[in-house]
């Protein structure tokens, strides 16, 4: 400790090499909370996604609804067990918008739907309470936290896509609030919100076909072929399908598809490399302008293990200090996430979305990781030195 | 050979320096001895490349002989290991240089304190010592000043009080006026004096200034690696 304002004196003498070193680290650091927090909430989407679960849309984009009418010959393709329509209703609370209150909201066709996704736990008279009244929504445990809401709560939603607005809201009142088991059902989204598709055909006088259609299979090995089947069937109709299985839609809908993880890792190895290069060059810099020095302080009776070891703690404080700047850009960069345009529309389809402490730990631990072996290079130069080679006078 | 019986400070025996620079051998030191009694300061002289660093360095502990013995304040340097050297040294020599080598990112203070670091000294401690040090040679008022706004002589008095703030016995200077206009060489020549007189420093110092030579109690004279007086 008593050695630390001599690597703080020679951090602050070269100030602008330390902050841009340091600036360069907390950007990598930054680089890697962001992408990693991208990635863990994608995989935790991807999570929840069933293998036994299709989901079917129109095959030119998710923005163009199909008949509703699909769905009866939907159900009659072999291997088909339940189909259920499922909207994306983009509703927004508050005049004009409050889009800092986003969440997700679907119209979806209570009975079947809930049968296809038992992962939203609700207790009999929940469900039945729901499927009798037509403005009534059943919300996630998160969902009504945040906003304080309980069953009987009244919600009003306009949508933002326009065949769905219809010059006032849409008024909800909260049936039900459904369980997130974690144990049975992991990734499970705790903050939808679900109402009758009917409630969405009748307000918009039936200009609302369907966006999706989810599929239960009965076989998940067959899940497949099945999606083929459906595609094949309606290959010749005017509206023709593209039918996934959950996962990959879910991948799909991010439009960053299965490489995702492997591009953004990819990025983030090569510039944690860049910084290890930029970090060591300013380590080697500092030690061979101070060749003189270190020879002196080894005169002076400073070994060689101490000398190196203040090297290493100047590259670690460079560390530190990167990791720390970078930590805290990450975190408020994750916190505007989900309002900023086009990354938000992804980023608010994922529960979850925050700087864990797991990636936060491992983005520090990269930062001092990163220090340390930028400096350790320069820090055994210096241990080597030999005072003779270098002082050529006492 | 010491006078009274004592044993030297300072004693060199039949002590040879080889550098090998590829095939090349170099015989820098060739059966040198020497002997510096406590209290004494001794001037080294001799033309450039007759090895008078090469010894100074081996009696401070910062090169080892490739024969002979050198033995200073009672302990055979060569036998050290690396790190008992080192540590050895901070106890036992105060380095003079001819650039002075202050550490230009610290203060003067700081830089004379620099030693003391190595000693399980209070922070409290430290201070008081670097500023005593930094009286003896006259600059307590500049403690807060870095060496770039000293000049020559003042950058090497507060080297001198590096040198001496962990009281060592022997102080080694190469060239410690070499780099400094006459009058400034004669503040620090009277200042070692001083050191050698009032704080009986037993000193060794390598200069090709005759005058500077002139201030020390004993003269060597090194040609081709071997002394002659
Ligand atoms: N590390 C080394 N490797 C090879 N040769 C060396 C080394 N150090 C010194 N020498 C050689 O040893 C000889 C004596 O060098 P030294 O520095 O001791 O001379 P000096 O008397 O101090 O000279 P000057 O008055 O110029 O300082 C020179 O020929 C020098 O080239
Ligand atoms: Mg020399």
């Amino acid at each position: 400790m008593k050695y630390l304002p001599y690597v703080l004196k020679h951090l602050r003498r070269n100030w602008i090499r330390t902050g841009s070193t340091v600036m360069a680290m907390a950007v990598c650091i930054f680089l890697f909370c962001t992408l990693q927090t991208i990635i863990a909430a994608v995989n935790y989407g991807l999570k929840s996604a069933s293998a036994s679960r299709l989901v079917t849309r129109h095959s030119v984009s998710l923005v163009y609804n199909m008949p509703l009418a699909y769905k009866e010959r939907i159900a009659q393709i072999p291997g088909v067990k339940r189909v259920a329509i499922s909207n994306w209703f983009g509703g927004v609370m508050g005049l004009p918008p409050d889009f800092t209150k986003f969440f997700a909201n679907f119209a979806v066709e209570p009975e079947d739907y809930l049968a296809i996704y038992p992962e939203y736990v609700l207790s009999d008279a929940e469900k039945q309470a729901f499927f009798a009244d037509r403005r009534g929504a059943i919300i996630g445990p998160d969902l009504a936290e945040r906003f304080g809401w309980s069953v009987g709560s009244t919600v009003q939603l306009e949508s933002t896509i326009p065949p769905y607005r219809i010059g006032r809201p849409f008024e909800f009142v909260i049936s039900g609030i459904y369980e997130v088991d974690e144990v049975r059902y992991p990734g499970t989204d705790g903050r939808l919100f679900f109402f009758h598709h009917k409630y969405l055909e009748e307000s918009t006088r039936n200009r609302a076909g369907a966006g999706t259609f989810s599929i239960e299979v009965n076989d998940p090995d067959q899940a497949a072929a099945v999606g083929k089947a459906i595609d094949a069937y309606f290959e010749n109709s005017d509206v023709r399908t593209k039918t996934e299985t959950e996962a990959a839609f879910r991948a799909g809908f991010v439009s960053l598809a299965g490489n995702l993880a492997l591009l953004l890792n990819g990025i983030g190895i090569a510039v944690t490399f860049t910084i290890l290069l930029v970090t060591a060059n300013t380590m080697s810099m500092a030690v061979r302008e101070r060749r003189t020095e270190i020879a002196v302080l080894k005169t002076l009776g400073f070994g060689s293990g101490l000398v190196m070891a203040l090297i290493l703690a100047e590259a670690l404080v460079l560390g530190v200090l990167g990791g720390g700047l970078g930590l805290i850009l990450g975190k408020a960069m994750i916190g505007v996430l989900p309002s900023l345009p086009l990354i938000g529309d992804v980023a608010r389809a994922f529960p979850n979305l925050g700087l864990s402490p797991l990636i936060a730990s491992l983005g520090f631990g990269i930062a001092v990781f990163l220090g340390l072996a930028a400096g350790l290079l320069p820090a055994l130069q210096a241990y080597r030195a030999r005072i003779t080679d270098t002082l050529r006078t006492v | 050979m010491s006078g009274n019986g004592k044993a030297p400070m300072v004693a060199v025996e039949g002590v040879k320096k080889v550098y090998r620079r590829d095939a090349e051998e170099v015989k820098v030191l060739d059966g040198l001895s020497l002997e510096v009694p406590e209290g004494d300061f001794v001037a080294l002289m001799g033309p450039s490349g007759s090895g008078k660093t090469t010894l100074l360095n081996l009696i401070a502990g910062i090169d080892r002989p490739t024969a002979g013995k050198v033995i200073v304040a009672g302990t055979d340097v060569a036998q050290l290991g690396e790190s008992e050297l080192a540590r050895w040294r901070s106890r036992n020599v105060g380095f003079i240089f001819q650039f002075y080598n202050l550490i230009p990112v610290l203060t003067a203070e700081e830089n004379v304190a620099l030693p003391l670091l190595l000693t399980n000294l209070s922070k409290k401690e430290r201070r008081e010592r670097a500023l005593t040090a930094l009286k003896v040679v006259g600059l307590a008022e500049r403690s807060q000043h870095y060496p770039r706004q000293l000049s020559g002589g003042q950058e090497q008095r507060v080297a001198i009080a590096r040198a001496i703030v962990a009281d060592p016995k022997v102080l080694v200077a190469d060239e410690p006026t070499g780099d400094l206009d006459s009058k400034s060489a004669e503040e620090i020549l009277a200042l070692m004096e001083t050191l050698n007189r009032d704080f009986g420093k037993t000193i060794v110092m390598v200069t090709h200034d005759p005058r500077a030579a002139q201030r020390a109690h004993t003269q060597h004279h090194l040609e081709k690696g071997v002394l002659s007086l």
